[in-house]
């Protein structure tokens, strides 16, 4: 019912925008990079003459489409780092102007005008709880080993949450994190983490946009609970033929990009490859030189355009993990995915993208010994087909689009050989068909009110073939069912409606509001503190309800000293449902009847961001800090009353500084400070098996001591010449030396066994670390 | 599935001391912590094996975490042991806390069931004595690992395919007993000759040195008692921050008692690391 007047409120909107518009033409078209052809996402387009202004930005393929009635107007084009582009127009027909802009050195622009552009588009936009990373800064902040990451740095934003130190993976809002929906090129990655996350599946080199999600999701996303963070890869340089790369300590990467046909196809190639392992065999101890431990990733991309109206894109991703020890074990992981993508432009007011997308993650995890070998590999794999509309009319722009999914999962799978104490063992594999439809509107009510609200309406099936137990509250077996292939065995259905708001005080604030709701059918099954190779993945069943979250947001927004000082504050309040734990003493991995030792429950989170960031100058970064508390209530654990969730944190506070000193020397220094994690401590202790053992009272209810962390770079740019340019990166990680706390252990004195002692682990102190990079 | 735990863990242990070859990182401390206190819980530990012998429930109390590992005796109680065949033994204090009953085993296929009452409050448990499986030997085994040869005490025995096995094992080395819960079931085992590597940390035992004299008693356990013994094994090899979220095992003791009540089979066997 309620997705059906939706529909009727947006189609009814649709005609009387129609039905109002006279004379009226549109102006569209593709803006992209001026040296190397790349589409700008996001470029901000506007006509205006002395009586009215049109306003619009590009999509996710750079392109714009903007209404506005008859008349002279002047256009303006404006990006982040690029030269603003101005001409004057006559908006008397249908207009097509495929515009290029450049990054600041070129002079292919007729005017450059900074005072005029449309900016402030932070402010105006209905959008909140939306980061978007500078990929420019990227390359100037400071990193553990010197390794740059997108990963590692969204966690410096207002309401993300690193993982743990080092460590690639994040919370978001209070979610856990199997509730991010990670996106290479529209394509889900399941473990974006390498090398046990000191290092992301991103390869900074081969990126161009990043925009991490973490409230007033849009109705086109939909699958994962807490924030959705999109990265889209380079299309590659269309005009000439480039290379770049880096040399570091840990790994070095390489990027080749140039044109197939110029300016009418591109191609890229990045790669990269860890080369510890390869330390380790240049060393004279023989129980060294024969262990593993190494990762490679490779990103690629196509793209050709047919002509002013189908653009085709190809793109890939494939990387992998492999660690071992000589004669003991082996254990490898990685992901594909492949992505085809046909951009169709109907008309100057209607654009489509269809989307072909396949993903796998995969992990083996071999022990080698041979009373006690077997192979144990699992997987999840995605078919998934998406068709996107967007529509652009006066003040609307509709977006509207189906998806469908078909995920597979191969739990485990065991195999052995020879007298191995364990037995071969297949367990079942499960499918599932996620459906979904969307329409949303972004409609600018006045000049001062936008809204962008909408509907995604998405049902999840659980397919045969396959035995399905269903289980009591005591995890024994009720009953069980034999269903046959294709067999819809559990469907769920949801209409997850999307709302957000922004009413501009000024045209330098503004206040919005937003409210969403997702679901999540994919859970991950784990007992590390983030992810971890082995993770377990199961779909919603006849057991496992699908997870729901509700979000309510709030926030105000200033740009101030014409855009160049930028500040945010936004609370937040989320309600959880079906959120999934553990009983103890649970079996997660080559588990048949893995859903019998799942407990559920629900959770909240609430918390303050504020975000202060300053864009121009010599001195750049931003200060971010949240307030938050994130709980859950599980039937079965703390006698089902709320306790703290693992992430959850009181303060975050991180400060990033970056100082342009002159064209050659760039300094940088981050400091971070987190409450330590939520924690349980012992209350007491006894014996048992002659053992010393722990009574504990509440969960979570101690902290860690917290973590503070000052990271310092410097980058060096040497002499430019006309083809190849040059810099050195040199970084200390952890200058103060902290310990920051890793884990802390229980447990009895080694040379007095009468007594016990805490002990805290740390992982990293103080590291130098030294990169090289190239472009030619 | 000790195998695998192994591995998991070492998995991560690798790439870290890996990682530290490079950034000579990561380092140990004992930190000072502020707990809190919780008043002192009763503690049941009732172990009644398959050999004809002095049966045994131990009673005392929890104490505060900063307190040496002396626990206090709780005195005073009655303590009885029923079998599903309405045959009744009566412990007497032989020692303070300590309950003892003279000549008595338990049967395959029984259930037994501990009543302890102790200051009013009255605490049952269930347990059933599990089909012996035979302790077939000991064996060392030496890996290698990151330039150090470790070595490790294998149990070997036949599981039996028509029934779910679940173990224990306590390993002495030298009579000192290893800090380690050692359990384990037959879920990826079943029916095989099974090689149980006994896996401890350094953190707090000795590691094994040729000619250390080590004992290990395998008990076969039933269901919840082996729930209790692998619940405790997850947490103890890693501390909060590092892994599973702690918590009081679940015992199969009614009104909240911490400890455990096992019926179970014993078997003893020795060793000289090679």
């Amino acid at each position: 019912m309620i997705q059906k007047s939706y529909l009727s409120l947006i189609l009814f909107l649709c005609l009387c925008s129609q039905a109002i518009a006279q004379q009226k033409f549109t102006v569209s078209g593709t803006i992209r990079d001026a040296a190397t052809g790349e589409t700008l996402i996001g470029a901000t387009v506007k006509i205006q003459n002395a009586t009215q202004s049109f306003g619009t930005s590009c999509n996710a393929y750079g392109f714009y489409s903007l209404s506005g009635n008859s008349g002279d107007y002047e256009m303006i084009v404006s990006y982040t780092g690029y030269e603003t582009y101005t001409k004057k127009i006559s908006l008397n027909a249908p207009l097509k102007l495929n515009i290029e802009l450049g990054s600041g050195k070129g002079d292919l622009n007729e005017v450059v005008i900074t005072s005029k552009n449309r900016k402030n588009e932070n402010v105006r936009s209905p959008q909140m709880g939306l980061d978007k990373l500078d990929m420019k800064s990227l390359d100037n902040l400071p990193v553990l080993f010197g390794e740059k990451d997108v990963l590692k740095t969204i966690q410096l934003l207002p309401g993300v949450k690193a993982g743990g130190e080092g460590n690639t993976g994040f919370f978001v809002r209070g979610g856990a994190a199997d509730q991010n929906l990670i996106l290479l090129d529209e394509a889900v990655v399941y473990n974006s983490s390498h090398l046990l996350g000191f290092f992301s599946t991103f390869n900074g080199d081969a990126i161009k946009d990043v925009s991490l999600y973490k409230g007033g999701m849009p109705a086109q996303y939909g699958g994962r609970l807490s924030s959705v963070l999109d990265v889209k890869m380079q299309d590659g340089n269309n005009k000439e033929f480039a290379a770049e790369g880096g040399i570091g300590l840990i790994a070095s990467r390489i990027k080749v990009e140039g044109p197939i046909v110029k300016d009418k196809g591109s191609f890229m190639l990045s790669a990269r490859r860890t080369y510890i392992d390869l330390l380790l065999k240049a060393s004279p101890d023989s129980s060294l030189n024969g262990n593993t431990l190494n990762f490679y990733d490779i990103n690629a991309k196509l793209n050709y355009k047919f002509n002013d109206k189908n653009t085709i894109y190809a793109s890939g991703y494939f990387g992998q993990d492999n660690i071992g020890i000589k004669d003991l074990f082996a254990n490898d992981w990685g992901n594909t995915t492949a992505t085809i993508r046909l951009n169709h432009v109907f008309n100057d007011k209607l654009f489509s993208n269809t989307s072909f997308i396949y993903n796998k993650y995969h992990y083996a995890v071999e022990l080698l010994d041979a009373d006690n070998n077997a192979r144990v590999t699992s997987m999840i794999r995605d078919y998934n087909l998406k068709e996107d509309l967007q529509y652009y009319s006066n003040k609307h722009v509709i977006r509207f689009g189906v998806q469908a999914i078909h995920h597979r999962i191969a739990p485990s799978d065991i195999t052995t050989s020879g007298n191995s104490s364990f037995n071969p063992l297949a367990v079942e594999n499960r499918y599932g068909l996620e459906l979904a439809g969307y329409v949303s509107d972004e409609w600018a009510l006045t000049d001062k009110f936008n809204i962008l609200y909408g509907v995604r309406l998405s049902s999840f099936s659980l397919l045969g073939p396959g035995a399905f137990n269903t289980y009591n509250s005591a995890g024994e077996i009720s009953s069980t069912v034999n269903r046959g292939k294709g067999d819809f065995v559990k469907t769920y259905i949801y209409p997850e409606p999307r709302f957000s708001a922004s009413y501009s005080l000024t045209d330098e604030t503004s206040i919005k509001a937003s409210y969403n709701r997702n679901t999540q059918n994919i859970h991950i099954l784990t007992n590390a503190n983030t992810g971890s190779p082995t993770d377990q993945y199961v779909m919603s069943s006849n057991n496992i309800k699908p997870e729901l979250a509700d979000q309510v947001a709030m926030g105000y927004f200033r740009n101030s000293k014409d855009n160049s000082l930028q500040f945010s504050g936004e609370v937040y309040y989320k309600w959880m449902q079906n959120q999934i734990d553990y009983r103890d003493g649970a079996e997660l991995i080559a588990n048949a009847t893995v859903e019998s030792e799942l407990l559920y429950g629900t959770g909240r989170a609430y918390g303050l961001e504020l975000y202060a960031k300053k864009t121009k100058g010599k001195l750049t970064g931003w200060i971010s800090y949240t307030l938050s508390k994130t709980e859950r209530k599980i039937d079965g654990i703390n006698n089902g009353n709320y306790y703290n969730a693992r992430q959850d944190r009181t303060h975050d506070l991180a400060v990033v500084g970056i100082y342009n000193l002159n064209p050659r020397w760039t300094f940088s220094a981050n400091y971070i400070y987190s409450t330590g994690n939520a924690v349980t401590y012992p209350a007491g202790k006894y014996s048992v098996g002659g053992l010393t053992t722990y009574y504990y009272t509440e969960r979570n209810a101690n902290r860690m001591p917290y973590t503070g962390r000052l990271d310092l770079s410097a980058t060096l740019k040497a002499k430019e010449t006309k083809i190849y340019q040059s810099s050195w990166s040199f970084g200390v990680y952890n200058a103060l030396n902290r310990k920051n706390p890793y884990s802390i252990q229980f447990r009895d004195k080694k040379n007095d066994p009468t007594q016990t002692e805490a002990v805290q682990t740390s992982l990293f102190g103080i590291i130098p670390s030294v990169t090289y990079n190239f472009k030619f | 599935m000790l195998t695998y735990k192994f591995l998991s863990k070492y998995i991560s242990y690798t790439v870290l001391s890996l990682l530290i070859l490079i950034t000579f990182a990561s380092c140990e401390k004992v930190i000072d912590v502020k707990l809190d206190t919780s008043a002192n819980q009763i503690v049941i530990e009732g172990n009644i094996t398959d050999r004809l012998g002095v049966q045994t429930v131990t009673i005392n109390e929890s104490v505060p975490y900063t307190n040496s590992n002396t626990y206090p005796a709780i005195t005073g109680a009655q303590v009885t042991v029923t079998d599903d065949n309405n045959r009744s033994w009566t412990f007497t204090e032989t020692k303070p806390g300590t309950y003892t009953v003279n000549s008595m085993r338990a049967e395959t296929g029984r259930t037994y069931t501990l009543r302890v009452v102790s200051k009013n409050v009255t605490y049952t448990a269930k347990s059933t004595l599990q089909r012996l499986v035979r302790l077939n030997s000991l064996s060392t085994k030496i890996i290698s690992f990151g330039g150090d040869d470790l070595k490790i005490v294998e149990v070997h025995f036949k599981d039996p395919a028509d029934q779910v096995n679940q173990y224990r094992w306590i390993m002495k080395v030298n009579g000192v007993q290893i800090k380690a819960v050692f359990a384990d079931n037959d879920r990826l085992t079943n029916g095989n000759d099974v090689n149980n590597p006994l896996f401890f940390d350094d953190d707090t035992n000795e590691e094994l040195k040729t000619g250390d004299a080590v004992e290990v008693e395998m008990q076969c356990i039933d269901k919840d008692v082996f729930t209790y013994w692998y619940t405790l094994s997850q947490q103890t090899q890693n501390g909060p921050g590092g892994g599973v979220t702690p918590g009081n095992p679940p015992s199969n003791i009614d009104n909240n008692a911490l400890g455990y009540f096992s019926v179970h089979t014993t078997q003893r066997r020795t060793l000289k690391v090679q």
